[in-house]
C-alpha cells in the first residue's frame, strides 16, 4: 500500500483531503487541543478551501467537546487568528489552512495562549495528548456555544496602522496590485490599503478556495501579478498566499522578485525604526545578513519553519525574523508571520525613502540561489541526509536542521520539507555557477538512494 | 470516568451519553456512514435545544461533508417538521440531533429516510453494517460540498397542519389554551400555530431561552404545573409536548391530565367523523381506541411497537389515523409521523366542530384502567418467559405480533421484552384497576415468585 500523505509535525497536521486527512482525525487534534487548552477560549478561522467546511464542523465539535469556548472567525487569515488570541487573551487558537500547499491538501495550524504558533516543546506535549487519545471530555451541562467576534478586525487594522508611519505613505497615493490567490485575505486587505489612501488593484480576489495558480508567492507562480502591475502602472505589485502568512513583490516594472527579497525588504525599515537582533533560518538568502550588518546588527539561524523561527526569535529578543519563503514577523510587536504588516512596511519605506521597488531591491548585495525539490519517500529521508553528512564530513556540516555546508562565499542547505514528503536542496552563492553545482551534486547524490523509490 | 457502556445502536438510531459515549469521533463516523448509505445529495440536520446541540451537530455535518453530501443546517426544529421537511423538499435523508425525552446528558442521532420517515429494522442494519465496516468512500478536496442553511421547516409544517383542518371553524371559538412545550424544539412553533389558529395562549417554559426540560415526563406529575396554569387561567384545554414534539398530552378544562393514550384516542375519533376508514395502532394501545372505531364501524388492525412498524402497517391497510399510547398521534395524509402539531390542530378541530368540551369528548368513550410493569430479565430468559406466560393462559385468545399478548372481550394483558433495555413491559387494560392489576400478578407470581 502507498504510504498517505499525512504529516504530524512541526508545523501541525498536514494531509491530503479525503485520503489520510479524514475528519475523525481532525475532530481527534481538536480534542487533544482543548484538552491541552483547558477551558479556552479558543479561537478558530479557517482559509477559504472548500475542504475548510468540514474541517471547521470537525474543530468546533471536538473543542466543544471538551468543554472550550469557541471564538469563531470565521474565513480570516492565519495573522488574524495570532492577533485575535492576544486579544481575547484566549488559552489558543487553530488556523485551519494548508496555506502555501495545493487545493488538495489542507492543515490545522496550533497557537499557543502567546499568539505564536506552538513550540516543539509545547506541541510534544499536544501529540502527547493526541496519541494518548485520553482527551478530557465534558459532560453536557459544561458543554458552550460558539461565540463570534465581528469587531476583531476593526481592531486588528488599527493595530497594523499603529505599526507602520502610515502618513508618508496617504501622502503618495500608491497605486498597489494585489494577487489574494483566491484566499481569506481579500476583504481585510482592501480596507488596510484604503486605509493607506492607496489604489488597490485586485487579482484572484473571489475568495473561492479554487486557486489560479499554485498558492506559494514565488516568482514563477506571480507571472500573472507581474503582468498586471506593468499594465495598470501599478507602483507596487504584491502576492499573498492562501492565509496571508506568505507575501511575494513585483517591481512597477514588472519584474517578480524572488520571495527571498522580502525579509530583506522589510529590515530596512524594521531596522531602522528599532534596532535588534534578526531571526531567519538555514535556508534563507545571505542578503539579510548584509542588511542588518550595515545596520549594526546580527543574524542568528535556526531551523527552517515558523514555529523555529518565532520561538528563537523570542528567545534573543530579536526585533524581526522571517524566512526565504516570504514569511516575516515584526517582533516582539506580533508573534505570527504576516503579510499585510510586511506590505505596510515596504510601502513606508518607499514612501520615506522616495525610491521604487526596483531601486530599493536593487541596493540588495547581488547572491544567486538555486532551489530544487526532490520527491523522497519519508523512509528514506533519514538515510539520504545522514549519507550525506558522513560525505561532507570534512565541511564541518551544521545538523541542527537536515545539512547545511557553509564556506565563505556560499552554502548548500539539504533537509526534510516539515510539510510534504520532499527534500529540499537549496544553495547561494556569489556566482551562478557555483549555486547551481552545489544543487545539482546534491541532488544526484539523493538521486542515487532514491531511485526506483519515487513511486512508492 | 465511568466506563463508556451507555452507548445504544439501534433500530431508533444511535443513543449516548455525553462526554462519555456519545463523543464526537462517533458521531462524525456515524454521519459519513449515513452519507455514503443516502448518497451524495441534500441531507437536512436539525437538532432539539440541549446544550450538546451544537458539538453533536458540527460533528454530524464534518462527516456528512466528508462523504460528499450537502448538510442543510435547518437549526432547531421539532422532528415532525424535519422529517415533513426532507419529505417536501425531495432531500436524500435527515439526521435529528434529539435526545427526545431521555435525561439532557443524553443525546442522540435519529437517521429518515428520503421520504421522510424513521429507518425500518432492515435499512437501520445496512446503516450500522457500514459504521461497522468503517470504510467511507471520502471526497477529494474539490469535490466537496457546501454547507447550506434554510430554517423554512417549521413554516412548511404548520402550512401543511393548518391545511388539514377547519381554520376556520377553529378560529371562531377564540380557544383559550395552555401549553407546555418544555423548553423544547416545538416552543416558538407552537405558539405560532396556536396564534394561526385563532387561540388565546397562556404558555410555560415556551420562550427562546427557556432552557430544555427534557427529562420532564408526561405523566400526572410532569403535568401539574400545567394543570395548574389551565385552572388559574380557565383556559379550555392543556397541551405538553415532549422536547422533539413527536408526542402530545393533554390536560382537560378542569386541569386534569387525560393520559397520553387519551390523545391517540381523540384524534381518532375526529378523523373517523370526517372520513371513517381503517385505524392502525400498536398493540400495547389502549382498547378505547376499539371502541371508537366500533362506533364507526370501522376495523382497528395493531402493529408492532414503533413508530417506523405503525406507519408501515397504516399503508398496508390504508389506514389515514393511527398512533401509538404513548401520546404520539399519526395522521398518515399531513406528515407520515408521530406528529404533536397535527394532534393539537385535530383535537381543537373536534372541540369547535362539536362545540363540547375536551373533558366531554373524552368522556364519549368508556375509560379502562392500564397497569404497566417492569421485569428485569436477562436475554437469555426471555423466550423461555414467554413461553410460560403462553402456557398460563393456554386456550386464550393470543396475539403474536410482537411479544405476548392476550385478550378478552373486554380487557387484555401483554408481554413484550423491550428493544433497548433487559426487561420484559407488561401491560394491562381492564375496566378497573384491581382487574388489570390481578391480571399482571397472575404473571409476576410465576415469573418473580419472590416479588
Amino acid at each position: 500500500m502507498a504510504l498517505r500523505e499525512l504529516k504530524i509535525g512541526a508545523s501541525g497536521v498536514r494531509g491530503v483531503v479525503g485520503d489520510a486527512l479524514t475528519p475523525e482525525l481532525i475532530v481527534n487534534f481538536a480534542c487533544a487541543f482543548g484538552t491541552w487548552c483547558g477551558v479556552g477560549p479558543v479561537v478558530i478561522g479557517r482559509d477559504t478551501r472548500r475542504s475548510g467546511i468540514a474541517f471547521r464542523a470537525a474543530v468546533v465539535s471536538g473543542l466543544l467537546s471538551t468543554g472550550c469556548r469557541v471564538i469563531d472567525l470565521g474565513v480570516s487569515s492565519s495573522p488574524l487568528v495570532s492577533f485575535a488570541i492576544r486579544e481575547f487573551g484566549a488559552s489558543g487558537g487553530i488556523a485551519i489552512t494548508g496555506s502555501h500547499n495545493d487545493a488538495n491538501w489542507n492543515a490545522l495550524k496550533f497557537f499557543g495562549p502567546d499568539g505564536a504558533l506552538l513550540n516543539a516543546a509545547k506541541n510534544e506535549e499536544l501529540l502527547d495528548i493526541y496519541h494518548g487519545a485520553a482527551f478530557e471530555l465534558a459532560t453536557w451541562d459544561r458543554l458552550k456555544p460558539v461565540e463570534t467576534a465581528p469587531d476583531v478586525e476593526e481592531r486588528y487594522l488599527e493595530h497594523l496602522a499603529s505599526a507602520i508611519d502610515v502618513d508618508p505613505i496617504r501622502d503618495r497615493r500608491f497605486r498597489v496590485a494585489v494577487d489574494f490567490t483566491n484566499g481569506a485575505c481579500g476583504a481585510v486587505a482592501s480596507r488596510f490599503l484604503e486605509s493607506l489612501h492607496c489604489t488597490l488593484l485586485p487579482v484572484n480576489a473571489e475568495p473561492t478556495g479554487e486557486f489560479a495558480h499554485p498558492p506559494a508567492p514565488t516568482a514563477a507562480n506571480m507571472r500573472q501579478i507581474a503582468t498586471l502591475a506593468r499594465c495598470f502602472g501599478a507602483d507596487l505589485g504584491a502576492a499573498l498566499n492562501v492565509d496571508g502568512d506568505r507575501i511575494g513583490f513585483v517591481t512597477g516594472e514588472g519584474t517578480a522578485l524572488s520571495e527571498e527579497y522580502s525579509l530583506p525588504l522589510v529590515a530596512t525599515p524594521r531596522l531602522r525604526r528599532r534596532p535588534g537582533p534578526v531571526v531567519t533560518s538555514y535556508s534563507t538568502s545571505g542578503m539579510v545578513e548584509a542588511l542588518a550588518r550595515a545596520h549594526g546588527q546580527r543574524v542568528i539561524r535556526g531551523p527552517v519553519g515558523e514555529s523555529h523561527v518565532v520561538d528563537l526569535g523570542l528567545a534573543e529578543g530579536a526585533v524581526l525574523a522571517g524566512e526565504g519563503s516570504g514569511g516575516i514577523v515584526v517582533l516582539p510587536l506580533d508573534v505570527a508571520y504576516d503579510g499585510l504588516l510586511a506590505l505596510g512596511l515596504v510601502l513606508e519605506e518607499m514612501a520615506t525613502s522616495g525610491r521604487s521597488l526596483a531601486e530599493l531591491a536593487g541596493c540588495l548585495p547581488s547572491l544567486f540561489m538555486r532551489k530544487r525539490e526532490l520527491p523522497c519517500p519519508p523512509n528514506l529521508i533519514y538515510k539520504v541526509l545522514e549519507r550525506f553528512r558522513r560525505q561532507h564530513a570534512e565541511d564541518t556540516p551544521d545538523c541542527t536542521d537536515g545539512v547545511r555546508l557553509s564556506w565563505d562565499d556560499s552554502w548548500l542547505h539539504v533537509r526534510a520539507s516539515n510539510t510534504e514528503p520532499l527534500l529540499r536542496i537549496i544553495a547561494e552563492a556569489s556566482d551562478q555557477a557555483r549555486a547551481e553545482a552545489l544543487v545539482d551534486e546534491a541532488a544526484v547524490f539523493a538521486r542515487r538512494i532514491t531511485f526506483g523509490h519515487e513511486g512508492s | 470516568m465511568r466506563q463508556p457502556l451507555s452507548l445504544k445502536i439501534g433500530p431508533s438510531g444511535v443513543r449516548g451519553v455525553i462526554g462519555e459515549s456519545l463523543t464526537p469521533q462517533l458521531v462524525t463516523s456515524f454521519a459519513a456512514a449515513f452519507g455514503t448509505y443516502c448518497g451524495a445529495g441534500p441531507i437536512l440536520v436539525g437538532t432539539d435545544t440541549r446544550p450538546s446541540r451544537e458539538m453533536v451537530k458540527q460533528a454530524a455535518i464534518a462527516g456528512l461533508l466528508s462523504v460528499g453530501c450537502t448538510p442543510v443546517d435547518v437549526g432547531i426544529v421539532a422532528v415532525p417538521a424535519l422529517m415533513f421537511h426532507v419529505r417536501e423538499a425531495g432531500a436524500f435523508g435527515g439526521i435529528s440531533v434529539s435526545g427526545s425525552h431521555g435525561s439532557l446528558d443524553w443525546n442522540a442521532l435519529r437517521f429518515i429516510d428520503s421520504e421522510g420517515l424513521s429507518l425500518r429494522a432492515n435499512q437501520a442494519a445496512e446503516l450500522t453494517d457500514l459504521y461497522h465496516q468503517g470504510l467511507y468512500p471520502r471526497v477529494r478536496a474539490l469535490d466537496m460540498s457546501d454547507l447550506r442553511a434554510d430554517t423554512t421547516s417549521s413554516a412548511r409544517h404548520l402550512r401543511a397542519v393548518t391545511q388539514a383542518v377547519d381554520v376556520e371553524r377553529i378560529r371562531t371559538r377564540t380557544f383559550r389554551v395552555a401549553v407546555d412545550p418544555r423548553g423544547g424544539a416545538a416552543s416558538i412553533p407552537t405558539l405560532r400555530l396556536l396564534e394561526a389558529l385563532g387561540c388565546d395562549v397562556v404558555a410555560i417554559n415556551a420562550g427562546a431561552d427557556t432552557p430544555c426540560q427534557a427529562d420532564a415526563e408526561p405523566d400526572e406529575a410532569g403535568l401539574a404545573e400545567l394543570g395548574e396554569l389551565v385552572r388559574r387561567s380557565g383556559a379550555d384545554v392543556g397541551f405538553a409536548q415532549d422536547a422533539d414534539a413527536d408526542r402530545l398530552a393533554v390536560v382537560d378544562e378542569h386541569g386534569t391530565p387525560l393520559g397520553t393514550d387519551t390523545t391517540v384516542v381523540l384524534v381518532v375519533q375526529r378523523w373517523l367523523e370526517r372520513r371513517a376508514g381503517p385505524v392502525v395502532v400498536n398493540i400495547s394501545t389502549s382498547r378505547m381506541v376499539d371502541d371508537v372505531a366500533a362506533r364507526f364501524g370501522c376495523p382497528v388492525h395493531r402493529s408492532r411497537v414503533g413508530e417506523a412498524n405503525v406507519v408501515e402497517a397504516m399503508k398496508e391497510h390504508g389506514a389515514e389515523v393511527g398512533g401509538e399510547g404513548d401520546g404520539g398521534a399519526i395522521v398518515l395524509p399531513v406528515n407520515p409521523c408521530r406528529d404533536s402539531f397535527t394532534a393539537m390542530a385535530v383535537i381543537l378541530e373536534s372541540m369547535a366542530v362539536s362545540e363540547r368540551s375536551v373533558g366531554a369528548l373524552r368522556a364519549q368513550v368508556p375509560r379502562y384502567a392500564m397497569v404497566r410493569e417492569r421485569l428485569l430479565c436477562s436475554a437469555r430468559d426471555i423466550a423461555p418467559s414467554l413461553r410460560l406466560i403462553k402456557s398460563l393462559f393456554r386456550g386464550e385468545r393470543f396475539d403474536l405480533t410482537d411479544g405476548v399478548k392476550v385478550t378478552w372481550p373486554d380487557r387484555w394483558l401483554m408481554a413484550r421484552p423491550s428493544t433497548t433495555e433487559p426487561v420484559i413491559r407488561l401491560a394491562a387494560e381492564a375496566p378497573t384497576e384491581t382487574e388489570a392489576r390481578s391480571l399482571v400478578n397472575r404473571v409476576l407470581e410465576v415469573l418473580s415468585p419472590g416479588a
